[in-house]
Order: structure tokens, then sequence, then C-alpha cells
């Protein structure tokens, strides 16, 4: 069933295609995560219009799949001026304001999880609203939400998967194009599940593993 | 840029049709991936070693690689297992595996959330394995489970739009298809969002009105 | 020793009391066993530690035994391993004869099938200390769900006779609540009326008030009271020892897996003879008797 040649000589292809997948993700993730902490720390402001604001985005970005919003970028993108936005800009900001969606409410869950006593203690000292933010609750939350956060770098490889459809040759697009070729589907497509299963897998055991030990102290 | 509601009115029975095919392979596949997701669960919950570790190797294989790519296999890869599916069937059965797991994980948990003791009562009491897991068990889970299987459910509705890429005519490539004609991209990709959007919110809506149902009897409250 | 435990000339009038009532109740048939329970150098251990060692104990029909000891002496274990919710590893644990838990084999023993457990445990109800109750039903979901599933009365006949449970425990008017509408004395009656409406020939406590806020303690303890009186043979983990005292016709005292000592309550709470025991009776004063004088407590009650 498996044709050893051709593996050996389409897995270089897949494996250049890999990295394309990765750098998109990791981008998305960087992006997603800034993102997310505005949009988290909207969630959680005093002020009623911005807790509004935050949550409007939230749903949208979390509410329509991430096909249709790339969809959306592909063809609204042009229309508003910017013909030349690479593919892998496109890509990056598909997913990055997806990501940014889910990101804000792991981080909302991380901010909630700090004692409120913290922050009464930073404002009495003086510390601005920002550098509270950025000294006392963004380190804290992301400590307790870094296996969410390992997991939503797994999401996002995953769905990183649809990029295709704003042009980008990603890894999935790639073993398409092989098996479109050579019509050896259940090999290309095999291996294709392999490659997202390497990096994958030792993700998801990276996050079992950050889990266990933030158990481990919090308790 | 102005919204041109002929547009939608002109196409009113393709549109309802992507309609009503995203509602199908949405519903058939969360009931396809939670029955099997039910099976997993009991087995993981109950089995030995023998059943237990090829399902670990399994949830983490369809954990671990996009939809798309699972859909790709069996939809593509089926023929050469002698499982030569129309676009449709291939659909639902790919998101009902791609489902289950997710589902599996959501009702171990479940599972694990009744207290012990309450099922040494019904042990001393002479209640059979089955009858706790379906009189006892399940009803108490279903109401801790809940948030997470509805959350779950709205994943699925929105993985639907994926099925477009096999060329399943629901509502994603019905209204890119008539936005390619009519180059109203605007107006279809509008509708699209909206039209997603409705579904996730009603389906959450409806799960946060069954969660205040099936929940009532944790309340001190008397009725 | 064993003597003690049968109920002989030397019982109290309480005792003799209960007998005759007995006799009209459960209706013990002639030439049946007075032994209901047996155990023979039951043992049991987690890993290497051995929380039972080799415990005898016979209880008659109409019995009351109360179990005390220490936390961790193995009190619980040993009366959770005669409803075989611990798979005790050594000696035997005998239901009106019947071998509980294990299938004897040529081949040493194995586990018997759920089935016979079942069959066994058919005699024994069991009430816990965190009551689990299934709070998805109301009281009278409760202590009907067994009779319809595993006696298979209809809706009616279950109905009825978990009605008269609930009568019974004083709760009848809380039948359509919830656990979670109901005070900690009051699930812990449900859960009475539960294991009681299958009709079990003994009732096995497992500490029953020991999650009680203190106001609660009293009614679940008539509620014993008052089914130790009509003749129901009953094993309870207490640290109520004015319970064991009144009620009990024998009393065990273990400490790290041993029954150190067993007689009447006259025997084990007055003239307690054991060093552990008299240091375990010494602790219980000392921390229940702090509004008597400030007179150093007396080793003997």
């Amino acid at each position: 069933m498996f044709d050893w040649p051709l593996l050996q000589q389409n897995a270089p292809l897949l494996l250049d295609a890999l990295w394309v997948t990765l750098q998109v993700s990791i981008a998305a993730l960087a992006i997603g995560f800034v993102i997310g902490i505005v949009v988290g720390s909207l969630r959680l402001s005093p002020v009623p219009l911005l807790r509004r604001l935050g949550g409007a985005y939230i749903f949208v970005f979390r509410g329509i799949p991430l096909l249709v919003q790339l969809l959306f970028i592909y063809y609204f993108l042009p229309r508003i001026g910017l013909p030349n936005v690479s593919p892998t800009m496109a890509a990056i900001i598909g997913l990055s304001l997806a990501a940014g969606a889910y990101i804000a409410e792991i981080m909302r869950g991380g901010f909630l999880a700090i004692p409120g006593g913290q922050l009464e203690a930073a404002g009495l000292l003086g510390l601005s609203t920002s550098q509270m933010l950025l000294r006392i609750r963004v380190p804290q939350a992301v400590r307790l939400t870094l296996p969410a956060l390992v997991n939503e770098m797994i999401l996002l490889i995953k769905a990183s998967s649809l990029v295709s459809v704003v042009g980008l040759a990603d890894l999935t697009r790639t073993a398409q194009n092989l098996a479109a070729s050579d019509y050896m589907f259940i090999q290309d497509y095999l291996m294709l599940a392999g490659f997202y299963c390497l990096i994958n897998v030792p993700l998801a055991y990276c996050g079992s593993l950050l889990e266990r030990r933030l158990k481990e102290q919090t308790a | 840029m102005i919204f041109d509601p002929k547009i939608v009115t002109d196409h009113l029975g393709d549109i309802g049709s992507g309609f009503l095919v995203t509602l199908g392979t949405w519903s058939s596949g969360v009931v396809l991936g939670i029955a099997l997701g039910m099976l997993i669960a009991v087995a993981q919950v109950f089995g030995n070693n023998f059943v237990r570790a090829p399902l670990r190797v399994f949830i983490e294989l369809i954990r671990s690689t996009p939809f798309l790519v699972q859909l790709f296999l069996v939809y593509y890869g089926g023929p050469a297992f002698g499982l030569s599916l129309d676009p449709i069937p291939a659909g639902i059965l790919g998101l009902g595996v791609y489902g289950s797991v997710y589902f599996a994980e959501i009702f171990r948990l479940g599972f694990e959330s009744v207290a012990r003791g309450q099922l040494e009562a019904a042990d001393c009491l002479g209640i059979s394995r089955l009858q706790c897991i379906w009189r006892i068990q399940v009803p108490q889970m279903l109401v801790i489970i809940l948030p997470a299987l509805i959350n779950m459910i709205t994943v699925l509705c929105k993985e639907t739009a994926v099925l477009s890429i096999i060329t399943i005519p629901e509502l994603t490539m019905v209204l890119t298809g008539i936005g390619s004609e009519t180059f109203a991209f605007v107006e279809t990709l509008l509708m699209l969002c909206i039209g997603y959007l409705i579904l996730v919110e009603l389906c959450s809506r409806l799960g946060m009105l069954l969660e205040s149902r099936v929940g009532r009897f944790m309340s001190r409250q008397p009725r | 020793m064993n003597s003690l435990l049968i109920p002989s000339g030397a019982v109290s009038a309480s005792t003799r009391e209960k007998q005759g009532e007995s006799m009209k109740i459960s209706a013990t048939a002639p030439g049946e066993q007075p032994t209901i329970l047996t155990l023979s150098k039951v043992g049991k251990s987690f890993g290497p530690l051995r929380v039972l060692k080799g415990i005898d104990l016979e209880v008659q029909r109409s019995e009351v035994v109360c179990l005390i000891g220490p936390s961790g002496s193995g009190k619980s274990t040993l009366l959770r391993s005669m409803a075989f919710l611990e798979e005790y590893d050594e000696g035997e644990i005998r239901i009106e004869g019947q071998l509980l838990g294990w299938q004897n084999t040529d081949k040493g023993r194995r586990r018997a099938p759920q089935s016979q457990i079942n069959q066994v445990r058919r005699n024994i109800g069991m009430v816990f200390q965190q009551f689990n109750l299934w709070p998805h039903m109301t009281a009278i979901g409760n202590v009907c769900e067994a009779l319809r599933r595993v006696r298979r009365l209809s809706a009616d006949e279950a109905n009825k006779r978990g009605m008269a449970m609930l009568e019974k425990v004083g709760l009848a008017h809380k039948a359509n609540a919830y656990p979670a509408q109901l005070s900690g004395g009051q699930q812990q009656r449900v859960a009475i009326a539960r294991a009681l409406a299958m009709e079990p020939h003994i009732m096995l406590f497992d500490e029953p008030t020991s999650a009680l806020d203190p106001e609660l303690v009293g009614e679940v303890l008539q509620v014993m009271k008052t089914l130790a009186k009509e003749g129901m043979t009953m094993v309870v983990v207490t640290h109520e020892m004015g319970f064991a005292a009144q009620v009990a016709d024998s009393v065990i005292f273990l400490d790290q897996g041993e029954v150190v000592a067993r007689g009447t309550p006259q025997q084990i709470f007055h003239n307690a003879e054991q060093p552990r025991l008299q240091q375990f009776l010494q602790n219980y004063l000392d921390r229940n008797a702090f509004w008597q004088d400030s007179k150093p407590p007396t080793p003997n009650l």
C-alpha cells in the first residue's frame, strides 16, 4: 500500500511546508496574545462600555467559523484598498484575530484567579493601572494559564490547516497538491497527519506536564 | 459597498437549502459524536488496559490532527479501505469521529465528578453497573458537563463550514458560490457571518435554558 | 470472650425487652441459626500497611454491636468489608452462612461474580457517614430507586413501601424534597429509610453522625434507637459513646487493626482493664467533659 520511494521524495517538501505552518502559527500566537491581554482586560474593565466592547470582540471572533473569517479577509482586504497583502500576512491576520478572542477568555480566567488583595496593595503603593497590568497581573496570569496557552498553540497549528483559502502553501495545502498529482491519497494524507502529530503530541505532553506542575504548586 | 438585498432575495432557495444541509450535517455529526464519545468514555472508565491503551492512542491522534486532514482521510482515503462515501455521509462521519474524542473527554470527567460514595450506596442496594451509569451517573454528570457539552456542540457547528472544502453544498459553499457568481462578496460574506453567529448564539442560549432546568435539584430552595 | 457477644443471662434489661419484641417483628424461624454474621480471621492490607489483623467476630440476630476506636484503627475498613465495599484479603466473612465476596476454587479463591455478591448483600443495609444520597432524586425517589430497579416492584407498590419507610424515620412530609433542601440529619434519616426499604436482616452504620452538626445528631440517634428496640441487627461504627453505652449489647474496641477489648457496655466503659482502651476513654473524656469540675477526670467513668 505504501510507496516508499515516493514517500522519501515527498517528505522533504512537507518538512518545508511544516516550517510555513509553524511560522504562521507562532506569529499568530504572539499577536493573538497581545490582543488577548487587551481584550481580556477590557472584559474586566470597570467601564461598562469597554466591557461590552471586549465582549463583542469575543462574540464575533469566536462565533464565526475561522474558514469564513479567512474568506472575509481574502475578499475584503482588497476592497478596502489593500490589494497587495501577501498570503502569509493575510493568514497571520486571520489566525491572530481569532486566537485573540480565545486567548482573551483564557486571560480573563487568569486575571480573575489573582487574589484581589494583591491589586489593592499595589494600588495603595501608587502603581498605575498599566503598571499593575504589566508588572503584576500579566506575569501571574501567564503562569496560571500556561497550560491553556500551550493548548491554544495546538489549536492554532490545527486551525492553520485552513489558511490555504488565502493562498498560502502550508502543510495541508502542500499535501493536497502532492496527492492531486500522485493520487496516493492515503499515503500523502497519513504522512500529513503524521507531521501534525510530530508537533502536537509533544506539545500536548508539555501542556499536561505544565498542568500537573501548576496543580502541585497551587495545591 | 452598499448592501444589496437583491442578492439575497434572488437566491433565497439556494441559501435555504444550504442552511438545511448545514443544520443536517451538524445535528447528525453531533448525535454520532455523542454516541461514539459515550462509548469511548464508558470503555475508558470501566474497561481494562487492553481496551484503554488503543483508545488513548486513538484519542491522541484525533486531537493532534486538524479536522480538515481527518476529513481528507475519510473522503479521499476511504476508498482505499473500501469505504467510498458521498461527500455528505463522509462529512457526517468525519464530524462524528472528530467530535467523539472531545465528547469522550467531557463524559470521562463527568463520570469522575460523581462522588464514589453514591456509587457505593447503589452497590450496597444491589443496583447493577449499567443501571448505575444510566440512572445515577449520567443524570448528575449532565448538569456538570452541560456547559462543556454545549461549547463542543457550537464548535462542531463552526466546523461544518470546513465541509465546503469537500464540496458539501452547505451554507459556506452556497454563499461563497453566489459571491463569486455575482461578485457581491460583501453581502454574501456578511450574511454568512451573521448566519453562523445566529446559529451559535441560539445554541448557547438553548444550552443556558437547559442548564437552569436540569440543575434545579441542586438548589436549596424548594420549588 | 466470644460468649460476651451472645445474649445470655447476663444481658441488660433493654436487651431482654428487645428480644421479646424481635419475636414479633423479625419472626426468627425455628431452627434458623441465631448467628447472622460471622467473621473469622479477617485481614486486609493497603500496600504494606496491614489495617486489619485477623479479626474474629460474631453477631447474633437482634444484637446491636458498636465498634469504637481511635481514627485509623481500622473500624471503618472492617465495617466496609462486611458489605464487601473493601475486598478483605484474608479470612472469611459469612452472612447467614453464605461466604461474602469470594469463591473458593481449587486454585485458591477469587472474586465471586457480581450477581453472587449482590445475592449475599441482599441482606445487608448500609448507612454511610456522608449519607451518599443521590442528589438528583427526591427523598422518595432515593428510597424507591432500588425497590423499582432491583426488587422490580411496581411504581405504586414501591411508592407505598417508600412512604412507609419515610414515615418510620419521620420524614413523610419531606418526600418530594431534594437532598440539597434537607438538613444533614434529615438526609441521613432518608439514607436510613433507603436502606431499610430493602428489608435487610442486618444494618451497618459507618459513623452515621460524624458529618452532622452537633444539634442534628440527636434525631438520627433516635431513629437508630427505635430500630434497635424493634429488634434490628445492627453493627455501628461510632464516636457517640453515649449511644454505645445505652443501646449496644456489646462494644468492641479496635486499635491498630486488632480487637483490643470486647464486652458489654458496662465492662468496656466502667471496668476497662486494657491500657489502650483506658487511654482512649480518657482522651474522650478530656475532650467532652470540659464543663465539669476542673478536677482531673477519673479513669473510670
